[in-house]
């Protein structure tokens, strides 16, 4: 505030003498340490090169890795052996797999009963009915979308899939949250494992459930409703909690059993903000079900999956259009049932009436197609958009190939390659320590212990190396991310028109699949680590954006008129007022930008980005468990650590 | 502390003759806070026992009667104990220690079935913030405690409706609690906990969120329903003005005690402490004191013809009386003369209201008292009666 003070003609005044007088804080000022450590950790990488790279200075040694690895895969061999005679599967875990297998495929005959019209129809029903004709229109669209990119039978795969997992995800979540709400002791209880769900990048979660449940779709809706369950719990929990508290004394001053609060008073109360978990579920479900193709999910996924190993943007490009709409069209119907935004203005008299011809009109369409034998679109009606897709993928190589490739091979060659040689090849126990020290400074005690130790235990996982080089790679994600999201933020907030075009577009951004993002990505960059860097920065880009901007939006009005009644320019508002203010956001930005990009970095494995996804796509492509696993649990380290290093000395609720 | 607590436990009450009754309650928020009762920390003061156990003291040893059909009235300001101490009434927190009788009942050892069936007929409560259900139309909020023990729909529609129609809110039975103001809502909280017919109410602090006029509105409604239903209510308020105009009974809470409980007349006219003087010394005690208050025999000599009048009339209507006669006014309660009251007792009430400090009055009266009989008559008193002094 010194600075406000001053006469505006001071030439010193933008140099801000008053945090500069105190010489003697300049080693406790956060960065100065932060660079300080990694100038000593760039100082190790050069003397253990000057050595010669000696084995107590560099990587971590392998010995104990391989040897859990080699215990991994002997599990994986014994489960394969005792799949069908261990007393545990037979009776336990095939029959959830063969039940959940039977739900996917009885929901998917279901559908195909129902045939093409008749599924068509409900949908658009349903969407009018719960969200207007708008939305109506939209599901109307997608529907034709999925017809005429001959994508119909991938399309109801997928949604038979999200449909069972999301059931699962509810069944238990929903029970789970309503527990939540009503038990201080419990919700302390859960809170820490949903957080660290949360923080899981999706690629983590699927080897464990194809060691219990094989490759297949069951394993696809079981690690798909574990994945997408976390804010049903929370958003439960925190919908009962959020009942007046009021409401609640009213209610038991008036004798109420426990059973009678729940069913009269909190879960009516809680039904919207309910109804805004199960939305997250769903669109939860929908991005980890696309990713699940990688253990043997059906669907547009695998439509995806298989296009992309084959490099052929344009059918990679025409299911990505499938899954685009399917989300966008999800996200709107189940938002509107959770925001409860429209009033229906059919008398109720009508509406009866109204519900049984729309039945009525169902049923007959339903029999009508069948009567004709109609079931799936024709394959002769599709129009086929992979062809131009891929024309217009071959100019853009030839146009603007050459300077993409050239942008990407500098990145490589100047950015990428010497961080990860520098965090690959310096003694690992100096990385560590690095880490460690970075936890301290950054974020505390705790975070130390736990940063180090994750590092630790990548080590000991026997996958050094690889994680080091993912973890070049989110650094060199997240510090372009961060340093995007930050400017365009602060540019949305200082315009309201650049806010009014953006927010939609961010909105679309966040509800769609992250495996889409590799598409665009590799029609620009080709395949390598290039693309898949890309793909997690416009993917955590979205997020950090908002963050920012709402961060400074949401600095109270008084404060700012009072500093600007002082005469601060517009910058001065800005760097002093709005941004340390905003702090709480801008932290919160920084931790979820970074944990998105490292999800994203890893299914960029799928794109020849190498590193701990590529690990454990090979592990489940040639039945290396080991490896697969052992990846798996580093790319967790990974997460576990880059969380706690950003999330600051208080703790923040998102 | 022991001078009002014995008034407070009335000794000429009955068993039978007490709707509540309220021995020795405590309540201490924290951990193991049944620890600190019985140990001589009891007697330390609260911020000793937070200091040494991190524990808040809401309500200390607190002890009353409620006599069925009176309005009993809790005034402390905030953080006195007050809500607290409703609430352990109805247990919706749990008192520490003590016992609460409801109708000879000890509401403390009943089940949870049995406090529901307490709390569903006998007992019903009106909340600050009106703690409506905002998804309920303002039928099914009236008509919640009769749902949740089971009365059929139409029954209870029926009664509802009677209790809507009484709050004066009929029409707006279809509305939501949104839809109405702070006052309406409250008449809405007010007809749910008439729906169920209970015995005793309970007031927390009922119309502190309403405006000033709409306020008065809602205490003219409670005097009014406490006069038609014959209920008993226990009523929490900040504000002295409405324990005044609400109160057959007051008690007054300081820290978590109740320093002193009696008529209102009581309170303003022979506060218990220092603390309770200053808080009824802003109300003029014309309005609130009456005849019977200053009731005295009659001078030797003094002219006994004056008028007569009731022995509830408030000071401010014997004013006038005095001012037509020279002579005191006749109390007379029925067939019975009660006694005599004159210019300088009322006038006297008059000077402790209009000093800050009642004790400067006598003060001064003393002085003059003792100047004019020194012989120095130097200002002739402007009353004729002062001489009587």
């Amino acid at each position: 505030m010194t600075a406000m003070t001053q006469p505006a003609t001071a030439p010193a005044s933008n140099g801000d003498p008053g945090d500069a007088g105190g010489e003697g804080g300049f080693l406790r000022r956060t960065w100065v340490q932060a660079l300080l450590v990694v100038v000593i950790l760039v100082a190790g990488y050069w003397v253990s090169r000057a050595l010669g790279n000696p084995a107590w200075a560099s990587g971590f040694p392998t010995a104990v890795g391989e040897w859990f690895m080699g215990r991994l895969d002997e599990i994986y061999a014994w489960i394969v052996v005792n799949r069908n005679n261990s007393p545990l599967f037979l009776y336990f875990l095939n029959y959830i797999s063969v039940g959940l297998g039977s739900a996917v495929v009885l929901i998917n005959r279901f559908l195909d009963f129902l045939t093409w019209p008749g599924v068509t129809l409900i949908g658009v029903i349903l969407a009018w009915r719960v969200a207007g004709w708008r939305v109506a229109l939209l599901v109307l669209v997608t529907f034709g979308v999925f017809a005429l990119s001959g994508l119909w039978n991938e399309s109801m795969t997928t949604l038979s899939l999200v449909f069972a997992s999301v059931a699962i995800a509810l069944l238990f979540g929903i029970p789970l949250g309503i527990l939540a709400g009503r038990s201080e002791r419990f919700y302390r209880g859960v809170r820490p494992v949903l957080d660290f769900m949360q923080i899981m990048p999706a690629f983590a979660y699927l080897l464990p459930f194809v060691l219990l449940f094989g490759i297949g779709n069951p394993a696809a809706a079981i690690v798909t409703a574990v994945y997408a369950f976390p804010p049903a719990v929370r958003i439960t929990a925190l919908a009962i909690r959020q009942v007046p508290k009021g409401a609640l004394e009213a209610t038991a001053s008036l004798g109420s059993t426990p059973w009678q609060m729940l069913t009269k008073v909190q879960l009516p109360m809680a039904k919207r903000t309910i109804l805004l978990g199960v939305n997250q579920t769903i669109m939860l479900a929908v991005s980890m079900v696309v990713i699940a193709s990688v253990i043997g999910a059906g669907g547009l996924g695998d439509a995806i999956y298989q296009a992309l190993s084959k490099v052929n943007v344009g059918e990679a490009f025409q299911a990505g259009l499938a899954i685009v709409m399917l989300a966008i069209a999800m996200d709107r119907v189940t938002g509107a049932v959770g925001r409860g935004t429209r009033e229906s203005r059919i008398p109720e008299n009508r509406r009866l009436p109204l519900r049984g011809a729309l039945l009525a009109l169902v049923v007959s369409v339903v029999a009508v197609a069948r009567l004709l034998g109609v079931r799936e679109w024709p394959l002769d009606l599709t129009v086929n958009i992979s062809d131009p897709v891929n024309a217009l993928y071959g100019a853009i190589q030839d146009t603007i190939g050459s300077a993409t490739a050239a942008l990407a091979t500098w990145l490589l060659g100047n950015v990428l390659g010497p961080l990860a040689d520098l965090l690959m090849n310096s003694p690992w126990w100096l990385v560590v320590l690095a880490a460690t020290a970075l936890g301290w400074i950054f974020a505390g005690t705790r975070a130390a212990i736990v940063s180090g130790a994750s590092l630790i235990g990548v080590g000991l996982l026997g996958v050094w190396s690889d994680a080091m080089d993912t973890l070049s790679q989110v650094l060199v994600a997240s510090v372009i991310t961060i340093a995007l999201g930050v400017l365009i933020g602060v540019l949305m907030s200082r315009s309201d028109v650049l806010a009014a075009i953006l927010r939609p577009i961010l909105d679309a951004m966040q509800t769609l699949p992250p495996f889409v993002y590799l598409i665009p990505a590799v029609a620009l960059f080709t395949i390598g680590r290039i693309p898949a860097l890309v793909a997690a920065v416009v993917f955590a880009l979205p997020p950090v954006i908002r963050l920012v901007n709402d961060g400074i939006r949401g600095v109270p009005a008084p404060t700012l008129e009072a500093a600007r009644s002082q005469g601060s320019t517009r910058w001065q508002l800005l760097t002093k007022v709005e941004l340390p203010l905003a702090r709480g956001s801008l932290l919160l930005a920084v931790n979820q930008g970074i944990i998105l990009v490292l999800s994203m970095v890893v299914i960029g494995a799928l794109v020849g980005a190498g590193a701990l996804g590529n690990d454990v796509v090979v592990g489940l492509a040639q039945n290396q468990l080991g490896l697969g696993l052992a990846s798996g649990l580093a790319i967790v380290c990974l997460g576990l650590f880059l969380d706690r290093v950003t999330q600051g000395r208080r703790p923040f609720r998102a | 502390m022991s001078t009002p607590l014995s008034e407070a436990v009335d000794p000429g009450g009955e068993a039978t003759d007490v709707m509540f009754s309220v021995r020795n309650m405590w309540k201490i928020f924290g951990r193991d806070s049944d620890k600190i009762i019985g140990t001589e920390l009891e007697r330390a003061d609260r911020d000793r026992i937070r200091e040494e156990t991190g524990c808040t003291v809401a309500v200390r040893d607190v002890s009353f009667d409620v006599r069925p059909g009176e309005v009993f009235v809790v005034m402390g300001l905030s953080g006195s104990g007050k809500s607290t101490l409703i609430r352990c009434l109805t247990r919706l927190i749990e008192p520490t220690a003590g016992r609460v009788l409801l109708d000879g009942e000890d509401i403390g050892e009943a089940t949870p079935q049995r406090l529901r069936e307490l709390r569903r007929h006998k007992m019903a409560m009106v909340f600050q913030h009106f703690g409506l259900l905002p998804n309920r139309k303002i039928i099914d909020n009236v008509a919640y405690g009769l749902e949740v023990r089971g009365t059929p729909r139409p029954e209870r529609y029926e009664r509802a409706r009677e209790m809507i129609e009484m709050v004066g809110l009929g029409g707006y039975e279809d509305s939501r609690p949104g839809e109405l103001s702070g006052g309406m809502q409250q008449r809405v909280g007010l007809a749910r906990a008439l729906a169920v017919d209970p015995q005793v109410l309970l007031f927390d602090e009922p119309f502190s969120a309403l405006d000033p006029l709409i306020r008065r509105d809602m205490q003219n409604e409670v005097t009014r329903l406490q006069r038609e239903l014959d209920k008993t209510s226990v009523f929490i308020t900040h504000d002295l003005q409405e324990a005044l105009k609400l109160g057959d009974r007051i008690a007054i809470m300081r820290d978590g005690e109740l320093v002193q409980v009696g008529t209102p007349e009581e309170v303003v006219g022979r506060p218990a402490n220092a603390y309770v003087a200053d808080f009824t010394s802003d109300v003029a005690r014309t309005t609130v004191l009456t005849a019977r208050w200053l009731v005295r025999d009659p001078y030797p000599g003094e002219r006994t013809d004056g008028p007569v009048t009731e022995p509830g009339t408030v000071l401010a209507e014997v004013l006038p009386m005095l001012a037509a006669s020279t002579a005191p006014v006749r109390v007379v309660e029925g067939e019975t003369l009660l006694g005599y009251v004159g210019r300088d007792d009322v006038l006297r009430a008059i000077a402790e209201d209009q000093l800050e400090d009642p004790e400067e009055a006598a003060a001064i009266e003393e002085e003059a008292v003792e100047e004019m009989s020194g012989g120095a008559a130097g200002q002739s008193g402007s009353s004729p009666t002062g001489s009587g002094g």
